[in-house]
């Protein structure tokens, strides 16, 4: 997963909503056949919201640490 | 971006807001039957004041914050998205509301009627919000502990409010029930199978993400809210049975695993990354010092008999649970749930085109702190009117009702806030449509 991702954003040691928003600031300048993946402390639902509604497509991992890694990429690239 | 929420799953921002609203209001009216009431209110646990001012706080003030934070909790934590949010945040919310207060007024005046009335409107609005809450869980996946929690918690929720249905049934006449024995585990599902399996499940999450400690260990956080259920499902059937023993050391294992969750959080607390404590976390530091102090008291009172004679521990023991523990975790934890619900609707409002303004302006820091330590005097004085009734009971009401009146203040300053941003972001989006 790490070596698809064109940009990384770790966001596990950032208070909400901070990682919502650094992740909404570098999807709106993702570009279409870019990938950004984001690192958190938690499964982010309400994230999983706002990319659906804003037509991106998502993969996640759980690592054994407890970090969930999020792969986004726009939906139609 | 366009949105962060989508209007047909998140609750609207009034859904949860009405029961934030409302927990102040109920613990000033509790603040107002000490002021009414007296000294004569602390003689006794089972005086007709103190059994009013218990259901004031939990059925009024905890049942209401800790019902409008599991609407929010449930999609952000579990994905699970209630049906019909707006609808059952009313309907649930009215029941809630009018039972508690009449339920109340049952105790302060033994009038059938009033307990028959609470016992439907509190048991029919808890049983509509278990059936959406646990129709939105179903098919969610047990795996996370968070979620193994909310699911418990709703289970210990509903034995609480089936044992008040039936005791206050009971008290109406209808039939007969042994009620010390129903009242004791009424209070023991209530406190912990409901109040701290909540609190513990809520803390996985929001002690690590609002607190920047590391993450309760595995073997706690993966088995505490079922073991707990365990324990006390089994303490009911020992204390029913009359099993004294067993009775005792199922208790005791229950009141220990309290004190075992709350070494846990004060420890992650002291490994907090933040530089200095803000007002939600000294909130919880006080609510799990004041859990541990409850703890002891309970084992201390089991062991000694000449302290379990005394009038005055169990009234300590409430003191330290519902205000000390819950009253405290809970208002801390408004100052987190309400800012957050302002940004992230105003975030949505705003559709990426107009960014909302940062959380923490949104309730001003000094009014928060204000509130706390009008708060912890509260606490304080409730203490000295358990020892020293004629002298504390007037002081104590009174910081109780400013505490609450300073609670409201700044939930209500919030969404003044929000309001007045919402009307920004409306007029800077309509202006930029225009000018298109």
């Amino acid at each position: 997963m790490d070596d698809d991702a064109d940009l990384v954003l770790d966001a596990r040691d950032l208070e909400p909503p901070e990682p919502m928003v650094r992740t909404l600031e570098a999807l709106n300048t993702l570009a279409r056949s870019e990938k950004l993946l984001v690192l958190l402390p938690r499964e982010p639902y309400p994230l999983y919201r706002a990319l659906e509604l804003n037509g991106f497509a998502w993969q996640t991992e759980r690592r054994p640490d407890g970090t969930v890694a999020v792969l986004i990429r726009h939906q139609t690239p | 971006m366009q949105a962060l929420l989508s209007f047909e799953q998140a609750p609207p921002f009034t859904a949860p807001l009405r029961f934030f609203l409302t927990a102040p209001l109920f613990a000033m009216l509790a603040a107002l039957l000490v002021l009414w009431s007296g000294p004569e209110l602390f003689a006794s646990r089972w005086t007709p004041a103190a059994l009013a001012l218990t259901h004031l706080i939990t059925v009024g003030f905890m049942l209401q914050v800790m019902l409008g934070a599991m609407l929010q909790i449930l999609p952000v934590a579990a994905g699970a998205n209630l049906p019909r949010p707006l609808l059952v945040a009313t309907l649930v919310h009215i029941a809630i509301a009018l039972g508690a207060l009449l339920l109340a007024a049952a105790f302060l005046s033994y009038q059938p009627l009033a307990f028959r009335l609470a016992a439907a409107l509190v048991g029919s609005g808890v049983a509509l919000f278990v059936a959406a809450a646990g129709y939105s869980l179903y098919g969610v996946s047990s795996t996370d502990p968070t979620i193994r929690g909310l699911k418990a918690a709703l289970i210990g929720l509903s034995v609480t409010v089936c044992l008040g249905v039936l005791l206050a049934t009971a008290l109406a006449g209808a039939f007969e029930v042994p009620l010390l024995q129903l009242t004791s585990i009424h209070l023991g599902w209530g406190f912990v199978g409901w109040s701290v399996v909540l609190l513990a499940a809520v803390a996985s999450v929001v002690v690590p993400m609002f607190q920047m400690t590391p993450p309760y260990p595995q073997w706690f956080a993966g088995r505490f809210s079922w073991v707990v259920l365990a324990l006390l499902s089994l303490w009911s059937v020992a204390d029913t049975a009359a099993w004294q023993r067993l009775e005792a050391l199922l208790a005791g294992a229950t009141v220990l695993s309290i004190a075992v969750f709350a070494t846990l959080t004060l420890q992650l607390q002291r490994r907090s990354k933040r530089a200095r404590f803000d007002a939600t976390q000294r909130y919880w530091c006080v609510a799990m010092l004041s859990a541990l102090a409850a703890c002891s008291l309970w084992l201390a009172a089991r062991s000694f008999p000449a302290l379990a004679e005394r009038q005055e521990w169990p009234l300590l023991c409430g003191v330290l649970a519902l205000f000390g523990s819950f009253m405290s975790v809970m208002t801390g934890m408004l100052y987190k749930i309400v800012p957050f619900l302002v940004w992230s609707h105003l975030q949505n409002l705003g559709r990426g085109r107009v960014l909302a303004p940062n959380m923490n302006k949104v309730i001003a820091g000094k009014q928060i702190d204000g509130q706390m330590y009008a708060h912890l005097l509260a606490l304080l004085l409730l203490f000295g009117a358990v020892l020293r009734p004629t002298w504390f009971a007037y002081p104590a009401g009174l910081a109780l009702l400013a505490a609450n009146g300073w609670l409201l203040h700044n939930i209500v300053c919030a969404v003044r806030f929000y309001r007045g941003h919402r009307l920004k972001i409306e007029a800077q989006t309509t202006h930029a449509a225009i000018g298109r």
